[in-house]
């Protein structure tokens, strides 16, 4: 069953607890009984999946042009490299999956995220004894560089000023970087892309293209 | 014959570029490694120049711009003079008269642990080295050389600092010995500590000694050995 949807903002009163059950966008408040909106869009009841007990309706607030994408722990995001320090990388997040977001996100990449082991260094062919974990010592200059667009996974929703993203995994780094002549390069090895114009080789964490 | 300003490397070192010159043309050269120092970029198979200077060679691959500037760029493994701006709980915040603060880590000095860590107050002058200096990021800076010894870098006591441009500092650490530095030598003792970044240190007995000393070596960078002897002699006899 649909009712007209109306425009509502956060705050404003959608119905009682007792009657609807709070859906996407919406809340209920503990105090009163009473499902009031969280975000701004417009409102929509939806009936109740027949085999569930609860008969009652859902209520949520949806559709508003801002309600883009958010990053949730788990999911790949495509990031742009904004600055790179000592020991973290910044990002600003600009896809999560295939969706492109619609306002700013930040994350930031650490030191021991960039990669899982050495193992990108050693060639597997030859079976040599791969160290652990040097995860401490990675140069982050060596990994990205500000520009750089890198795929990441998000770990947590980390602190007020930054999800916190990891590499570590074999598809996960740069997908695209400019060389210092200009040119886009070329991915030649996990920690390599040189530069089509110039010839010249750049050290990157490259993520692997998988078909 | 033709008389053509041809783009061979030899007529270009030594005099002054500007930048957009193509000062090489690897086209025109033999394969072999060439090392591009500061100032110069390759687009393709011409080399041209960034900033404007002089262009200089050495043997047997080495092309690089000299130019004087107030401002400097950090370098990997230069020894400049930075002041102590703020201090944080991983390092010390430097300023080297550069684009961006330099790093110095707490633990950037011999015997360094972490119960032991120096105290600087804003305002303090450290002797120091470039550890890495990445475009875009803080230069990461060290009180120790490369084998992790103090080696007269650290905090500068008493004496006073003036500051310079790049080339006149570049002077005064070149060798042999500038002709100032020499002069002054002779008939003055004091100590003396230069940065690249364009900062000298002086440090004498008596106050005199270092304004002479400071003077003498801010009046010198326009002139020549020989004038800079004749420039020497003139103060040290006003004081005389």
């Amino acid at each position: 069953m649909e009712e007209a949807d109306e425009m509502v903002t956060p705050g404003e009163v959608l119905g009682k607890a007792t009657d609807l059950k709070a859906g996407k966008g919406a809340y209920a408040a503990s105090h009163n009984n009473t499902i009031y909106a969280s975000l701004t869009g417009f409102r929509r009841i939806q009936a109740p999946p027949p085999a569930s007990n609860d008969k009652r309706p859902t209520v949520e607030v949806t559709g508003h042009k801002a309600h883009g994408p958010v990053p949730e722990p788990g999911s790949v995001v495509i990031a742009r490299v904004t600055k790179v320090m000592a020991r973290t990388a910044s990002a600003d997040i600009m896809c999560v999956g295939p969706k492109s977001v619609r306002e700013k996100f930040t994350g930031i990449i650490r030191q021991q995220d960039v990669r899982a082991t050495e193992i990108d260094k050693v060639d597997m062919h030859l079976q040599q004894d791969v160290r652990a974990t040097e995860i401490d010592k990675v140069d982050m200059h060596l990994s990205f560089r500000p520009g750089d667009i890198v795929r990441a996974v998000v770990l947590s929703l980390g602190d007020a000023r930054a999800y916190y993203l990891s590499t570590a995994k074999n598809e996960l780094g740069v997908v695209s970087a400019e060389s210092s002549a200009g040119a886009t390069m070329v991915p030649i090895s996990w920690t390599e892309m040189q530069c089509p114009l110039t010839g010249q080789i750049e050290l990157r964490k490259v993520a692997k293209v998988v078909n | 014959m033709e008389n053509k300003q041809s783009s061979s490397p030899a007529s270009f070192v030594d005099s002054t570029v500007v930048p957009g010159d193509v000062v090489l043309d690897l086209s025109s050269m033999t394969s072999q490694t060439i090392k591009l120092g500061g100032g110069l970029r390759q687009d393709c198979d011409a080399i041209s120049a960034m900033k404007a200077g002089t262009l200089r060679f050495s043997k047997p691959n080495k092309y690089w711009i000299e130019s004087s500037q107030k401002r400097y760029v950090p370098c990997v493994e230069d020894t400049i003079l930075g002041i102590v701006v703020d201090s944080k709980a991983d390092n010390f915040l430097i300023d080297i008269k550069g684009p961006a603060m330099g790093f110095l880590p707490v633990l950037a000095f011999e015997g360094g642990t972490r119960r032991n860590i120096p105290k600087f107050e804003v305002g303090t002058l450290l002797y120091l080295r470039v550890v890495k200096a990445n475009f875009g990021m803080n230069p990461e800076l060290s009180c120790t050389d490369a084998s992790g010894k103090a080696a007269e870098f650290g905090p500068l006591k008493d004496g006073y600092m003036f500051e310079t441009s790049t080339g006149l500092s570049r002077k005064l650490l070149s060798s042999p010995t500038c002709p100032v530095l020499e002069a002054l030598g002779k008939k003055l003792s004091f100590e003396i500590a230069v940065g690249l970044n364009g900062r000298v240190w002086v440090n004498a007995a008596s106050p005199d000694t270092i304004v002479v000393v400071a003077n003498a070596i801010m009046n010198s960078e326009s002139l020549s050995g020989a004038q800079q002897i004749i420039m020497v002699d003139h103060l040290l006899k006003n004081i005389q």
